[in-house]
């Protein structure tokens, strides 16, 4: 709670710096648009108006700065055009209509949910066989790094062709997609996390001679649950983000990835911004609830979260 | 058909899996031949894999192209695939990485000055990476025209946060005696830091660094499909796809792989230089 | 023991019957970009029952920019797909055997929009500018065109810097392009709509340019083609294709309402698709779905001029059939 005021602060900052950025950013275009108005605006030809920077532009014309916060095509929204645009198709709208973005969030939302299950499901089998066989453990790990450059972009059309080859479409693709991007960083956590347990600790189980399984569930188990957590975190988003991704070779039907590129496409900038903001707040509501889960296991557990 | 090409594939997963347990559980297994060879062998056995499957169940190159049509066309392109490298990870890419960085350290020094500006920076920093790439992209391809400019700064804003949050946690790791010491020596705020705080953060420094590394090739790709000149890996990707150059789309990837792997291990190694004394850099 | 083996062998002949009868009556058709009005013929068919009529099942798969339809034909994805008739015929060259089964649109709605003040008049005047060009099987009619008219394409004084364009009309509108590709129907229609007006434009049509080649085609594997069944559902589908095609010309606002109830992004605009749907009508005006072969080949002549870096190296053999049209149309 102590930390209401810094951050209210600091978005205050940025909205700020938004509010105030918009006049430049819009400048060009709005002052085109003026002179087909036929409101003066100085210099009078669009191509000496190419030589000004937005700045400079806006120092010249200060007239025109109205204009710049109700372009229909911003370059940059102002603030309350996004806002409003975020009304208008969350709350205005009915949830299970096309033009909710609630209907698209939950599109999205349910490809991100499975595919993050898959990919921490498979994850820790990873991380298991990872920590248990040597084997696994000199070959595997370099191409799981490796599997992390390779851009996702690029591959997600090759899958989503190859699924439907095999008549597979709807959720499923996009499902192993987000599963791909969160494999790898529950992969991570849970290798280090399985490993973390030190040497007096792993001594003192083989004191009580415990098996391997024995020591895999009593000890290694819950010592990585804290790095199990940090990593879920991160997973969850990165699962998000391969779920929007995947909108795109799927021919742009639902979802936030598909409103972001029709709305690009279109020319309705605000449309994509909207679905922008939306995505982020879902981003952070589920980073949000894995906090909460972590706070509860934890304490659970008698690891009290620092 | 169907079915001789599961059981070859089968067979040489086996015998690959069988000659990697063997030498990992041999007496050379630390040395460092052993240590390369073992995932050699593992990616050895998935491009035979996948080569067997290709031509065994006669999938169309158009769908997937077998890899030695891929590393043919990869040695017939090597100029086309050197250009495109330039363009997006020497200019798109290094140049953003170099900037977010130096824009992380930038924010990270001062919100250390001050715990307000930590506490209010760190949560809104994490919303704002959470923001997806692909929205992002765009926008910034708008704002800042075609060329390897925008690809740059969406390489900035992806890397900032992780190496922000890196750096915060590395400046804070400091014990009190250490900073007690420094005090009796009486060292003021910008000795302290740079003599005890920043040596001491450069493990969770690197760790950040690192992240980003993967990070910004993919940012640097990604904006490339949003509006590009007509070179660029991101370009040469979406237009092979575009038209059913399946073989150079996968040459695309091997060298994405290749460079991404290096810049890692470049940083990899760097962190090993620089934090020679750190505990997880005993062998 | 002996009742269940029979009703297995029931539901095993069921489904045999049922998965015959799937192979006769359904068909995927795989669009080459988002739902919009320029696929509304088939937008039409579906929803006023002309394929419920002929005895159709029909899934319309939409496309986007990551979506190469020949590559999901190839994966078997879908029975059919549209797509442009130098991107097919570059498909075949690359060993993907497509075989054009109907060409619904007669006339080509491609353009090059410029800014007047940049001094544009004439193809020559091209040179030492920038042009946005689209890839992804759109740039084939660009670069045959700047082939013919001796313009080299890799920037300079000489010639045109092409820069990529995405799929929307920013670098006209920020300068950041002096010329970008548009379509009649889409993109133009976006640039009036950002405020500019019509005089401060140059435009040229690729039809005037004598360049223009054959677009939105409905496109078979040939292997496809020889069967039977196959062919048979595709007499009905292109039948009740064209059926649709023709009422959404004399019936554009409805046709544009239709396109927008199966728009499953919400994000279309009526007004967009109502001008859209306006100008489609007179691109698929003219055609009846039969194949021209007098056009068919100025496209391959024209992709053929293509000097240096032509889009196809030789006449295409058995790139269409009139098989199709002759029957669905009689």
């Amino acid at each position: 709670m102590k930390s209401v005021l810094p951050v209210l602060t600091v978005i205050g900052a940025i909205l700020l710096f938004w509010i105030v950025s918009v006049v430049p950013m819009n400048m060009h275009l709005t002052a085109d648009l003026a002179q087909r108005q036929d409101i003066v605006v100085t210099p009078d030809t669009p191509v000496a108006r190419q030589e000004y920077s937005g700045i400079g532009l806006a120092l010249r014309n200060p007239q025109l700065f109205g204009m710049t916060y109700t372009l229909e095509r911003p370059r940059l929204p102002s603030p309350h055009q996004v806002v409003v645009e975020m009304w208008n198709t969350i709350a205005l709208q009915n949830i299970t209509s096309r033009r909710s973005l609630v209907f698209h969030g939950w599109v999205t939302l349910s490809a991100t949910l499975v595919g993050f299950v898959i990919g921490t499901g498979l994850g820790i089998l990873l991380a298991v066989g990872i920590v248990y066989n040597r084997a696994m453990d000199m070959s595997v790990m370099p191409w799981a790094i490796a599997s992390q450059t390779i851009p996702i972009l690029a591959l997600a059309p090759m899958i989503i062709v190859m699924m439907g080859a095999i008549g597979i479409q709807g959720l499923f693709p996009k499902a192993v997609i987000s599963a791909y991007l969160s494999f790898f960083p529950v992969v991570v956590g849970m290798v280090k996390g399985l490993r973390s347990p030190d040497g007096m600790q792993l001594d003192l189980l083989r004191t009580y001679y415990a098996s391997p399984a024995q020591g895999f569930w009593k000890l290694r188990l819950p010592a990585s649950v804290p790095y199990l957590f940090a990593s879920l975190k991160i997973g969850i988003s990165a699962s998000l983000v391969g779920a929007i991704v995947a909108e795109l070779p799927t021919g742009a039907r639902a979802g936030f990835g598909a409103r972001m590129l029709v709305g690009d496409q279109y020319g309705q900038p605000l449309v994509t911004w909207a679905a922008l903001f939306a995505a982020a707040l879902t981003a952070a509501a589920l980073v949000g609830f894995f906090s909460l889960v972590e706070r509860w296991t934890l304490r659970r557990m008698g690891m009290q979260a620092v | 058909m169907t079915g001789t090409a599961i059981i070859s594939a089968l067979a040489i997963w086996a015998a690959g899996w069988f000659i990697n347990a063997r030498l990992a559980n041999s007496a050379a297994a630390n040395t460092r031949l052993v240590r390369l060879l073992v995932p050699a062998i593992f990616g050895l056995t998935l491009l035979i894999m996948w080569e067997l499957l290709v031509r065994l169940l006669e999938v169309s190159p158009i769908i997937l192209p077998p890899p030695t049509m891929i590393a043919d066309r990869f040695a017939n392109e090597i100029p086309t695939l050197w250009a495109d490298f330039v363009q997006t990870i020497v200019k798109g890419a290094m140049t953003g990485y170099i900037i977010g960085m130096l824009a992380a350290f930038g924010v990270a020094i001062l919100a250390d000055r001050s715990d307000f500006l930590t506490r209010g920076i760190l949560p809104v920093g994490g919303f704002m990476a959470a923001l997806p790439i692909v929205g992002i992209a765009p926008i910034f391809v708008r704002w800042l025209g075609s060329d390897w400019q925008s690809k740059a700064a969406v390489v900035a804003v992806m890397v900032f946060f992780p190496i922000l949050v890196n750096t915060v946690a590395g400046l804070r790791d400091t014990t009190a005696m250490q900073r007690d010491l420094m005090r009796t020596y009486g060292a003021g705020y910008w000795p302290t830091l740079f003599k005890l705080r920043l040596p001491a953060a450069m493990p969770f420094i690197f760790n950040g660094l690192k992240i980003a590394t993967t990070l910004a090739l993919i940012g640097a790709i990604v904006a490339e499909f949003f509006g590009s000149p007509t070179v660029g890996m991101g370009f040469r990707i979406s237009t092979s796809v575009g038209r059913l150059a399946l073989d150079m789309v996968w040459a695309e990837i091997v060298v994405a792989a290749l460079a991404g792997s290096a810049f890692y291990g470049l940083m990899a190694w760097i962190e090993g230089r620089v934090t020679f004394w750190h505990p997880s850099q005993r062998k | 023991m002996k009742k269940m083996m029979m009703a297995a062998a029931m539901a095993a002949g069921l489904g045999g019957m049922a998965h015959a009868d799937a192979h006769a009556n359904d068909v995927t058709l795989q669009l080459q970009w988002v739902t919009q009005a320029q696929f509304a013929g088939y937008y039409v068919a579906l929803d006023q029952g002309f394929y419920e009529e002929e005895g159709l099942n029909v899934t319309i798969l939409p496309g986007g920019p990551d979506i190469a339809p020949p590559q999901v034909l190839a994966g078997g994805g879908a029975d059919v797909m549209l797509n442009w008739m130098p991107s097919a015929l570059a498909a075949r060259e690359r060993g993907l055997p497509v075989v054009n089964i109907a060409q619904p649109f007669k006339t080509s709605g491609l353009m090059l929009t410029c800014w007047k003040d940049t001094g544009i008049e004439t193809v020559e005047d091209f040179r030492g500018k920038t042009i946005g060009v689209w890839f992804f099987g759109n740039e084939y009619p660009f670069l045959s065109w700047m082939s013919q008219a001796g313009i080299p394409t890799d920037g300079g004084e000489e010639g045109v810097t092409v820069l990529r364009q995405g799929f929307n009309v920013d670098p006209l509108l920020n300068r950041e392009a002096d010329c970008i590709s548009t379509m009649t129907y889409n993109e133009y229609g976006q640039v009036l709509d950002a405020g500019v007006s019509e005089d401060e434009l140059v435009t040229f049509m690729y039809e005037d340019q004598g360049v223009a080649t054959l677009e939105d085609g409905i496109y078979a594997l040939e292997e496809n083609l020889e069967d039977p069944v196959f062919v048979d559902k595709m007499v009905r589908f292109v039948r009740a294709s064209m059926k649709g095609w023709k009422w959404a010309e004399e019936n554009p606002v409805e046709a544009a309402g239709i396109v927008l109830d199966n728009d499953e992004t919400g994000a279309q605009s009526e007004a967009a698709q109502i001008r859209m749907m306006g100008e489609i009508a007179k691109l698929t005006a003219g055609s009846n779905g039969a194949l021209d072969p007098a056009d068919f080949q100025r496209t391959v002549d024209t992709l053929l001029a293509g000097g240096s870096d032509p889009v196809i190296s030789a006449q295409p053999e058995g790139a269409w059939t009139s098989v199709i049209t002759d029957a669905a149309l009689n």
